[in-house]
């Protein structure tokens, strides 16, 4: 197993997004110039180029764009945890961000279904988004 | 006529022992260099361009000019377009040798990720760093390509449809190919059986439905049509060739785990060749999944959007069907060599020396892919030229 040292350190840069995430909440980049969203960590705006970019809190919705199961354990988070749901989620702010789909069992994963963010927290105290069937 | 139609020839291939060769990467490009020399009756004096491309593993770089003691070259770069580099760098070698920038130009890639303390996808699946969002994506199990491209395949199967056991069908037809390829390391033949039975890796992608991973090298040496004609192997044309490159923006307005780069570059590469798609008689497409390949012919309109899975299941692109594809068994069942592996057998194949699985071979179309579904580049290799 690789990453045995995985787990996540805020950087001062990111510390927006993983104070909102143990607050509860969702946080992305936005640009001030074309109210563009991102997800992190981005220097300038992806749409536009303005070197304008503000945190945001975002509203925590989306529809599954993709999913799959990790079958093996690359981190010390998977650690019987598997069937993994790892998925891409587009969010309703425009942006595709990556997570985990959590207790999915017995319901409908498809492309396309609705999800709802949750927050997760690592055994270093950091907390992260992960999302939940709506 | 384009003026790169059959401008330039490939004259030269190298391709070293493959798989478990447990020796540093710049040796075996080193080698893959002296054997496609030898492949063309040249001697090493007469190489005056060298373009070099590593893999994983990072001791394939610009020392390798030192390394191979090349004295006086016009064309010298080392270039990266991950899959799409072996591709790329035939390009750029067919534009040097007919704009007069140098003779012969060899195009040179080698890896060495096997090592033998390691299991063997370990140099692929590290995802450590500094950065806490790249750490982010490491806990949640975005463990390199085999998470993003089973993402993909998932995709293509709720949007269209496509089953396990088309995915299947793919590794089975090229393992029918591979018992015939004696640089092949998997020969032992697949059933669908077998196939299921492969462990999971990332659900959808059982064991077989990823490339392997190998360590070795190969070479191609690039000249003008004209030289090429007095060569001592056939000559190979480049008739036709295109790249193509696209960002993931990120947005959710976009759909690229389904829709490649390969959208966009198939009309160039036929424009320049001045063919149409029915010409083409075989591929060579870069298949580090068995996903890749289906949505890779629905990309160069071998098919609709979503019918890739449908399409290949009569096994037609095995021996003895209609579009003869990855006729070496391809990355997922004989070597792992990058966007080498395609224009390897590519150029075996145009040569007419594959031996009991030559197919035909009239148009021969290979495709590199880098990242993930980000970087293409398209060749059209033939032994006649326009």
């Amino acid at each position: 197993m690789d990453n045995t040292d995985g787990w996540i350190e805020p950087s001062t840069d990111t510390e927006e997004f993983f104070e909102g995430a143990r607050a509860g909440i969702l946080r992305l980049q936005q640009c001030d110039a074309c109210n563009t969203h991102m997800y992190p960590l981005k220097r300038r705006c992806q749409k536009c180029g303005a070197d304008s970019l503000n945190w945001c809190d975002a509203s925590g919705q989306g529809t599954v764009y993709s999913y799959a199961r990790l079958q093996r354990e690359y981190h010390p988070r998977h650690a019987g945890r598997l069937p993994l749901v790892i998925a891409w989620i587009d969010l309703a702010e425009g942006v595709r961000a990556p997570g985990n789909i959590v207790d999915t069992n017995g319901k409908q994963l498809k492309v396309g279904v609705p999800v709802q963010v949750d927050f997760e927290t690592d055994p270093a105290g950091t907390a992260f988004p992960v999302y939940r069937l709506a | 006529m384009h003026t790169m139609n059959s401008a330039a020839a490939i004259c030269g291939l190298g391709i070293t022992e493959m798989g478990r060769v447990y020796r540093s990467e710049q040796s075996l490009a080193i080698d893959a260099v002296h054997l496609a020399l030898a492949d063309a009756g040249l001697d090493k004096s007469d190489l005056d361009g060298l373009l070099i491309n590593s893999g994983v593993t990072p001791g394939v770089d610009l020392q390798l000019h030192q390394a191979l003691g090349l004295q006086e070259l016009n064309v010298l770069t080392y270039m990266q377009g991950y899959g799409s580099s072996a591709a790329q760098m035939i390009e750029y070698a067919a534009m040097a040798v007919h704009n007069g920038l140098a003779n012969y130009v060899c195009c040179v890639f080698a890896d060495a990720p096997l090592k033998q303390d390691q299991r063997s996808g370990a140099a692929y699946s590290g995802r450590r760093g500094a950065n806490p969002i790249t750490a982010l994506m490491g806990a949640y199990g975005f463990a390199g390509a085999n998470a993003m491209y089973a993402l993909g395949a998932q995709r293509h199967m709720d949007l269209y449809g496509t089953t396990q056991e088309q995915m299947g069908q793919v590794a089975i037809s090229q393992r029918q190919w591979a018992t015939m390829n004696e640089h092949a390391a998997k020969r032992e033949p697949l059933d669908m059986e077998g196939y299921q039975a492969s462990p999971w890796v990332v659900e959808p992608f059982h064991v077989l439905d990823c490339c392997l991973v190998s360590n070795g090298g190969v070479a191609v040496i690039v000249t003008t049509a004209e030289r090429a004609k007095n060569q001592q192997q056939p000559p190979v044309y480049l008739r036709g060739f295109a790249q193509g490159h696209r960002h993931d923006t990120g947005f959710s307005n976009v759909d690229p785990l389904v829709h490649g780069p390969g959208e966009k570059i198939m009309e160039k590469t036929l424009a320049m060749a001045e063919a149409d798609i029915d010409d083409i008689t075989q591929c060579q497409l870069y298949d580090c999944y068995t996903y890749t390949v289906i949505e890779t012919l629905e990309d160069y309109g071998f098919c609709a959007k979503g019918e890739g899975g449908p399409f290949v299941a009569d096994g037609k692109l095995g021996p003895g069907g209609s579009l003869p594809t990855n006729t070496g068994g391809g990355s997922l069942s004989s070597y792992y060599m990058w966007g080498m592996t395609p224009v390897s057998e590519g150029i075996i194949q145009a040569r007419g020396q594959a031996g009991e699985r030559q197919a035909s071979n009239d148009l021969v179309l290979v495709t590199g892919n880098g990242g993930i579904l980000n970087y293409q580049a398209a060749l059209l290799l033939s032994a006649e030229a326009a």
